[in-house]
This record gives C-alpha cells, structure tokens and sequence, in this order.
C-alpha cells in the first residue's frame, strides 16, 4: 500500500515536469498550426524553422555567445581562483562575499544596469553587448565551482611538485591545473546554460536587430507564437537530454570499473 | 661529523602569533634528528622553513655553510615527505615517482631504471601502473618515500608521514625507516608528536614547545634526564612533583627526604625548590614500612605487560602512578621505595610559557 502511493507520487510528480514537454513534442509535428488539436503527422514546421533566416541567425548567436562567453568567464574565473588562493583569508571573504552578490541580485537590476552603462559609455548595443554581459553574469558562477578545488590539498600538491625541483610554472600545469579540472569543466557548463538560458538581461543589452533564441521567442510571443519554435524546443530539448544520458551512462561505467 | 644544516635565531610569527622565538638548531651530516613536541609547538614551521615553503621574519638558514634563506624550494637540496603524502592522484606511481627525475631532464632509461630500484627499496617491486587511490595508506606513505628518495637529496625532511596509519603499520614503518635511512646513507629531519617514535628511531630528539626548543639530546637522554618538567611530562608517563634541596644529595618531597645522585655539582643548592621525576616504572615496592615511604593502592589496571596503579602516600596525600610486573590489590597498604640515581631533579622553570604548561600538568 505505501509503495503504491509512493510510486503514485513519483508518478505525478514525473507527468507535472514532463507531460508539457511531450505536449510541445507533440505539436512540433502537428499538421495544422493549432496548439490544441493534433490534426496529423508533418515535418512542415521542421522545414519552416530550417528555413527561417530570422530562427536560424538567432540560434547561431545564442551558441556562439554562449560559447564565447562561457571560454572567456572560464579562464577569467579561474584566474581569479588561483589569484584569490595566493590572499589572506580576510581579503578572499570579502571577495567571495562580493563574488555572490551577482548571483543572488534580480537579473532585471543586473540587466538594466548594464544596459546604462552601456548608453552612458556611449556603446552602440549589439552582439558585443551582450557577450560583454553575459561574461559578466558568468564569471561568478565559475568561481563558485572551481573554488572548492583550490583547497589545502592543491597547496599541499603545489608545494610536493616545487619541493621536486618543478618550477611555479610546471607545478601549476602539471599538478594544480589537473586538480582544478573538473571544477572549470562543470564551470564552463554551468557558464554555457546559464548564457543560453538568459532572456532578462539579454533583452536589456541587445538593442535592435539582434536576437537569441529566448529574445526571438518573445517577441513571436506578442504576434501569435509559430509551431516551428515548438519545432526549435523539441530539438534543444532532445540534445540536452541525450547528452545527459550520454554523460550519465559514462559516469555509471567508470563507478562500475572503480568498484572492480 | 659535519655540519649540514644550521638554523640561525630562527623567528616566525603568523599574524600575531609568534610560532618560533629566535630558534637555533644544528643538524650534521647522517643523523636522524626528530622534532618532537605538541600541536602547536612550531615543529612543522621550522621543518617548512627548513624545506623553503615559508620564509623566516628574523634568523638565516644555513645549508652546508651556504646561506639558503632566500632560496625557493625546487633550488634546495633536499626533498619532503608530506603530511598525507601529497601524491598527485591523476599520475599513476610510476609518473608520481618520475617526477623529480623528469623535472631535471634525466633520460627515459635512467628514470625508468631509477623508479625501478625506488619502488624495490620500498618493497613495492612491480606497483608503477597502478593507480594512486588503489593503495592503501601504507603503499601510499611507501610511494611518498621512494618519490622523495630517487631524487637522491641529501637530506629527507619527513612530516609526519606515519600519523594516519593504524598502530600496528606505524610500528612496521618505523622499522622500515631505519632501515631506508641505513641503505640510503643520508640524512633525515623528522617531525612527529609521538613520543614513542621519536625514541625508537632517531639519533637526536629535539623537543620542542611553544616556539622554544626545550630540550635537544639522544633518545636516552631525553628519557632519563629530562631537562624541565615539561619534557619529563611528554615523554612517556611520569610522576612530576615539587621538592626541596635539603642538603647535598638529599631532596624532600612531600614530607620525606630521598637520597639522591644530584648535589651542588650540577647547581642545586639546600633549600632551593625543584621539580623532581620518578618515573612510574622505577617505585619499587616493599613490604609495609620497610620501604621510604608508604602509601594505600586505590586504583589497578592491567596494561598488557604489567600492572598500573595509583597509590596514596600517607604522607603528603600524594597520588604516585606506579607500574608493576606483580599484581596487588586495592586497598592493599605497601611500602616504596626509589634509587637514588633514579630520581631526576630538575631546575624550575624560568620561562613564563613553561610556567603556563606547568599548570595544566
């Protein structure tokens, strides 16, 4: 009895998440452009989307800004890990503290703040607006990963490849900087979906004739949203999923060869 | 014997707290000298300073008559054996153990040759591919040993490198490391606040207690003829008491009078107050009233090879720790007695720091 109810809840739980992402899988391939009722099977609104100019460009400047910007706020953050490591306990609290404060303010400040900035430098808004913003936002988010590699042990590693005659140089590429990977790399991720994901501050510092996905989306939105952007959902979505189930099945494997 | 290495007035403080006050420490060519004190007590910071990872405010280290002070760690010639080891986990023990060798651009044969004969001398012939975190702690300690020794420095600063081990490893290791200290012919610096390691392996203990170097001699030294109370209190189990100087050669303690081999010679005058050691080992007991003093049994533990008890003295009210071969009973009244020349008389302390530890004795 208790076990039907728990499977019960897991089972709701699991239609409320994913239910409406089946329901825009469905529609992508509806026939007529209703978003209620399934009239047939067509790719017509695939076609549409692959020949849209507009979805097409938006798309491509949402993967090359994240990119871009995920590279750079990686190698910025960690640079500034590495720099912090060197600070008094005292100074790395008050940056840290200072480091946060982005994360936790609304985006709506962050977005418009930036685009004042923008018109009071005088900066026409464009594709480098936004990279320049979405590196912004990144960064504190790359600190906070890489961080908690950077511990006393990295020291301790720093400090055996120095005592074996490596210089500072070797000693960090060869010992501190494999320590901190996993730390950049879900850095760079957490970077990469957070640029992607942004609609806020993106629609603050994009100006005129550029979009992303989310910015294209919105402004559809207020002229009666097509199916080929339900089309654009299901294929981000099926890349996403696919590429977790990708990393966690890799992930399961190498658990099941350090148990053997 | 050689000089090796010489700090010099050595002083470090972090922040406010000073760690090391004007430390002076010799070092000749193959000892095994052991820094032996509390957590705290600066040990690890002079064997860091010693290794070149932190600098000292005030003092100048000295390395075979050259001043190295100011020299970074990869330019000094001597190698460390980490707290935790320090291994790197992404290199297999072949790469871990090559890499001081590839550092100083030796060839692929001898470095293959040399990791070889490394691992034999740590008795883990055949362990180059296998990955760090399938050790255990002892492969682990060994693996930290042969990186630091194939780079053949000439002196081997060891810190703490049993401490996370289970008793009966430590002792094995102990071993082990004399051993490797005999084949290799060089010197070791060791840093550890077990006591009983520090007896059984090194040529010199220091020990050392906030900042101060408090007493510096062999193991047997050390043991017998504490300096202060705060040595005799740290190195293995000990009754610490205040006594009075009467006369030459005869001390009171807790209201009776023991002869003893310590006089005028070694500048203790009559009437002067002194702390005196008796360790627990060296109270024989007597029948009732046949010995100098006598006391009430309270308290009996087996510890394996003998008896440990604590006795009240009839006079004084002292409780004496004892340790025995022969079993006794509570409640049994016994007479005791100590030889003179094992009674230690030891100066009080002139330091106020001491003086602090005396407290908490």
């Amino acid at each position: 009895m208790k076990k039907a109810l728990s499977s019960i809840y897991i089972i709701i739980i699991m239609l409320f998440l994913y239910l409406p992402i089946f329901a825009l899988m469905v529609l992508s391939f509806n026939e007529a452009k209703s978003m209620a009722v399934f009239t047939g099977f067509s790719l017509n609104w695939y076609v549409e989307l692959f020949n849209s100019r507009l979805i097409m460009y938006a798309v491509v400047n949402t993967f090359t800004i994240a990119i871009i910007s995920a590279t750079v706020a990686t190698i910025i953050g960690t640079a500034a890990v590495v720099g912090l490591d060197a600070m008094r306990p005292k100074t790395q609290n008050v940056i840290l503290a200072a480091n946060n404060i982005p994360m936790l303010n609304a985006d709506i400040v962050t977005g418009i703040s930036l685009m004042l900035f923008f018109l009071i430098l005088r900066v026409p808004q464009g594709y480098m607006t936004i990279l320049f913003a979405h590196i912004t936002f990144s960064i504190p988010y790359v600190v906070l990963s890489v961080r908690p590699r950077m511990n006393r042990k990295t020291d301790r590693l720093f400090e055996a490849a120095m005592d074996l005659g490596a210089s500072r140089k070797y000693a960090f590429r060869k010992v501190v900087l494999p320590e901190l990977r996993p730390g950049i790399l879900s850095g760079f991720l957490l970077a990469f979906t957070m640029s992607v994901d942004d609609f806020i501050i993106t629609y603050f510092t994009k100006g005129a004739g550029i979009n992303t996905i989310s910015t294209i989306i919105y402004s559809q939105v207020k002229i009666g949203i097509r199916p080929s952007l339900f089309a654009l959902s299901t294929i981000i979505f099926v890349v996403a999923f696919v590429a977790l189930l990708i990393v966690n099945i890799k992930s399961k494997k190498q658990e099941v060869e350090l148990v053997l | 014997m050689a000089e090796l290495i010489r700090l010099d007035n050595i002083s470090k403080s972090f922040g406010e707290q000073e760690v090391l006050d004007e430390l002076s420490l010799t070092v000749y060519e193959n000892e095994f000298v052991t820094l032996l004190g509390p957590s705290g007590c600066g040990k690890t910071t002079t064997l860091r300073i010693i290794g070149g990872f932190e600098t000292p405010d005030k003092g100048r280290v000295y390395f075979d008559g050259q001043d190295i002070t100011d020299l970074p760690p990869n330019q000094r010639h001597l190698n460390t054996v980490f707290q935790n080891y320090a291994l790197f986990p992404h290199m297999n023990v072949g790469e871990n153990i090559a890499f001081g060798l590839k550092v100083s651009g030796k060839s692929d044969q001898y470095i293959k040759d040399k990791v070889k004969y490394a691992l034999n001398l740590v008795n883990l012939k055949g362990f180059e591919n296998r990955q760090i975190t399938e050790l255990s702690g002892g492969q682990q300690q060994r693996i930290a040993m042969a990186r630091a020794i194939v780079n053949e420095p000439r002196v081997l600063l060891l810190d703490e490198p049993l401490g996370a081990l289970d008793l009966k490893l430590r002792q094995e290791m102990q071993y082990e490391l004399v051993r490797l200290k005999k084949e290799l012919g060089i010197t070791f610096i060791y840093v550890t606040h077990d006591q009983e390691e520090a007896l059984t392996m090194s040529d010199k203990v220091v020990v050392m207690n906030n900042g101060y170097i408090q007493q510096e001699g062999t193991p047997e030294q050390i043991y017998n003829e504490p300096e202060n109370a705060f040595v005799a209190d740290f190195i293995g189990d000990s009754n610490i008491v205040p006594g009075r100087m009467i006369k030459d050669k005869l001390v009171e303690i807790k209201g009776t009078e023991f002869p003893c081999i310590d006089g005028s010679a070694e500048g203790f005058e009559p009437g002067q107050p002194v702390d005196v050691v008796i360790r627990p080992e060296d109270i024989e007991i007597r029948p009732y009233g046949e010995g100098l003093f006598n006391g009430e049994i309270i308290s009996k533990i087996f510890i394996g090879v003998h008896y440990e008890m604590l006795v009240k003295s009839e006079k004084g009210n002292f409780e004496w720790l004892l340790q025995n071969y022969d079993e006794h009973h509570v409640g049994q009244k016994i007479g005791m007695y100590v030889r003179p020349e094992n009674i230690q008389i030891m100066k009080k302390p002139e330091f106020d720091d001491e003086k602090a530890m005396e407290l908490d004795l």
